[in-house]
């Protein structure tokens, strides 16, 4: 168990204008779940894999337990790492796969075997210990891969993007025994995932990235209550949040015929942006109206019936553009293709950003 | 089409039968074009071999044309008992076995060598390739007059000028006749380490790149992973390579014929064939001791295949 930190961690691959990771600052405390989270190709698994010693830090510094390892191999690092695709030994038998760094490290048998025979019950895989691989569902190689970090009662566990290659439904009751099990041993976890409802059911907190450049780290409620750029209000929440840029007016921003009110500050704030301001509402804090009630009228595109509620797509013409709308409603307000309602924002959840930096105001 | 309208009967997919002649006539309307490679398969490679078989089982010696007849195991029993074909025998197997075996060690050796990224690879790589693509007798050649030769030989041209340095009377020695097996094994490992790194090469890039790094996570030194991952993958590569190796190093007859001309005790199997046949000119027993090079071919071919197929099923499980 230990504390993680990333001093100004840069990594630039050879040949590359951009670093892969820029001068990343991160603290993880002890016993965390850290979840790192972005698109494809914004350094995420690189950061990981620069913890992990597979990838070198070209400027700054990493510290596991106040201790530098920027430069130490892997193996000095006391860590434990569950690839995407598992990365099971092929040749090797569930025992022997989950003994192998035991081995190596010439712990006594017996206490290997304890070791090992423990993990498999923590895990239900008992009953698979003298198989192969190769022999094994995909559920059942995650789980080994597990194991295969929990024997070695490591510092830090790294985990990346361990159960995109698993079903929908395995992959959500996987999600919440990991989340489980990393409580119960509460090992220092950092975890790489694109999937943003991963981060947010999994994480005690949540590390946003783009583009080798972290956006903002915290905890999933304020992540998604106070996202602190564009890039963040857009990237969780699913639906996404409806982001638009409108013109600026004294009151607030003047979105269709509504004037969406903002406080002083936040306008004095906006007033460097070109007469502009982006605002972003929630699919779930916007109301259908009323044809009278001033709203803006969309057409309806599509609607994702959930069960318990439905997703409304439509567009509108707003400033001579057309514009595409979510909105979440209760399935009595529930309309059909190609009707036309009437949405309002709910004005207290509105968010504003810098028209052109997108950092919020 | 009388019967279009019949059920087809439970468990068959067949379609309606049409009437048996049309479908046959049809049947070989596709097969007619390609008889004529069939038949000259057959001919060039089914045909020989058959009369070898015959003539195994007959007492056929040209310099007594008279006595021409059935011989049965009599050729047999003369090729696995006479001394000089026990002898062979046992070059055969010693020359395949060193060849491949030294082969391979030295073809997995430039492999790992070749298996990183550097200035270069891709050119490298061809060259290393080149030994495989010489004409066997050319290489043959090459090496005994080239390279072995006593008087103006590279080898010994080369101790002329090391022991020059130092001023000293340098060795000259007769390559071929002080070490002929060995003279021979050299000049084959030099053709079939090409052959053997190709394949290995293959082996060493399908490497699981994400197990070669749990592995490193897993605290292995670089040996470790050596020994605990690659060679264990690495298995039926060199398996395959090992007995495609042998299977042609078995039938080897360029070499020993160029090098030695079977003297010196190097002479193997198909050299033995070779001179019962056309020396002795007894064609009975050189045909009985072909098919004995044949049935250890097919006996070391059905493991290369079994290996072949296993590493298919290997690729395809993934």
């Amino acid at each position: 168990m230990a504390t993680v930190s990333y001093n100004k961690a840069t990594r630039i691959y050879a040949g590359q204008e951009r670093p892969a990771v820029n001068e990343l600052d991160l603290q993880i405390g002890d016993g965390e779940f850290l979840v790192l989270v972005g698109p494809s190709g914004c350094g995420k698994s690189t950061s990981l894999r620069m913890l992990a010693g597979l990838e070198d830090v070209d400027r700054g510094q990493i510290l596991i337990d106040q201790r530098d390892v920027t430069h130490l191999p892997p193996k000095s690092r006391d860590i434990a790492m569950v690839f995407q695709n598992y990365a099971l030994y092929p040749h090797m038998t569930v025992y022997e796969n989950m003994a192998f760094a035991l081995k190596l490290r010439k712990t006594s048998k017996a206490e290997i075997d304890r070791r090992v025979k423990e993990a498999a019950q923590l895990l239900q895989l008992d009953e698979y210990l003298s198989r192969k691989p190769k022999a094994l569902s995909g559920g059942q190689r995650q789980r080994v891969a597990m194991g295969r970090a929990i024997v070695r009662e490591p510092q830090v566990f790294l985990m990346d993007e361990p159960l995109s290659n698993l079903d929908a439904k395995l992959r959500v009751q996987t999600r919440s025994q990991i989340a489980t099990l990393q409580a119960k041993l509460g090992i220092t976890t950092v975890y790489v995932t694109h999937d943003q409802v991963e981060a947010m059911t999994m994480g005690h907190r949540v590390a946003v990235m783009l583009d080798g450049v972290l956006q903002q780290c915290d905890t999933p409620r304020a992540l998604y209550d106070t996202p602190q750029n564009v890039f963040v209000a857009g990237f969780i929440g699913s639906p996404a949040m409806n982001i638009k840029t409108v013109p600026l007016s004294e009151q607030g921003a003047s979105f269709a015929q509504m004037i969406l009110p903002m406080q002083r500050e936040q306008i004095a704030a906006a007033s460097s942006g070109g007469g502009k301001v982006t605002i972003g509402f929630r699919p779930e804090a916007t109301d259908l109206v009323g044809p009278h009630e001033g709203g803006l009228p969309i057409v309806v595109d599509l609607v994702e019936d959930l069960g318990s509620d439905a997703n409304v797509y439509g567009h509108a013409a707003l400033d001579g553009g057309s514009e595409r709308f979510v909105v979440r409603t209760d399935r009595r307000g529930m309309p059909s293709m190609g009707e036309t309602v009437f949405i309002k924002p709910q004005p207290n959840h509105v968010h504003a950003f810098h028209a052109t930096n997108g950092n919020r105001i | 089409m009388t019967l279009a309208v019949e059920k087809p009967g439970p468990g068959t997919a067949t379609p309606p039968e049409r009437p048996s002649g049309a479908r046959r006539a049809s049947a070989w309307a596709r097969r007619a074009p390609l008889l004529p490679a069939l038949v000259f398969m057959i001919v060039v490679t089914q045909l020989p071999f058959v009369a070898t078989l015959v003539i195994s089982f007959m007492d056929w010696n040209a310099y007594y044309p008279d006595e021409i007849g059935f011989a049965g195991f009599d050729n047999f029993q003369r090729v696995l008992t006479d001394v000089n074909m026990r002898d062979a025998v046992w070059t055969t197997i010693l020359l395949t076995a060193s060849v491949v075996i030294i082969s391979l060690l030295l073809g997995l050796g430039i492999a790992l060598l070749l298996d990183r990224s550097f200035r270069g690879r891709g050119a490298v790589r061809t060259m290393m390739i080149a030994p495989f693509l010489v004409v066997p007798v050319a290489a043959a050649l090459l090496w005994k007059h080239a390279l072995y030769n006593p008087e103006y030989g590279l080898f010994n041209g080369a101790l002329t000028w090391l022991w020059g340095l130092f001023g000293a009377d340098p060795p000259q020695p007769d390559w071929i006749s002080s070490m002929p097996l060995s003279a021979i094994v050299a000049s084959l490992v030099w053709q079939w380490t090409p052959f053997m790194m190709l394949i290995l090469l293959a082996g060493l890039q399908s490497r699981p790149l994400d197990v070669i790094e749990a592995a490193r996570i897993d605290g292995a030194t670089s040996w470790q992973i050596f020994t605990n991952m690659t060679l264990p993958h690495l298995r039926q590569y060199l398996e395959l390579g090992g007995l495609l190796g042998s299977i042609y190093v078995v039938q080897n007859f360029d070499a020993v014929f160029t090098i030695t001309s079977g003297g010196l005790g190097t002479a193997n199997l198909p050299y033995a064939v070779y001179q019962t046949f056309y020396n002795a000119h007894d064609y009975g027993r050189a045909s009985a001791a072909a098919v004995v090079v044949v049935i250890g071919t097919i006996i070391i071919a059905t493991f290369a295949l079994r290996t072949v197929s296993s590493l298919f099923r290997e690729e395809s499980g993934r």
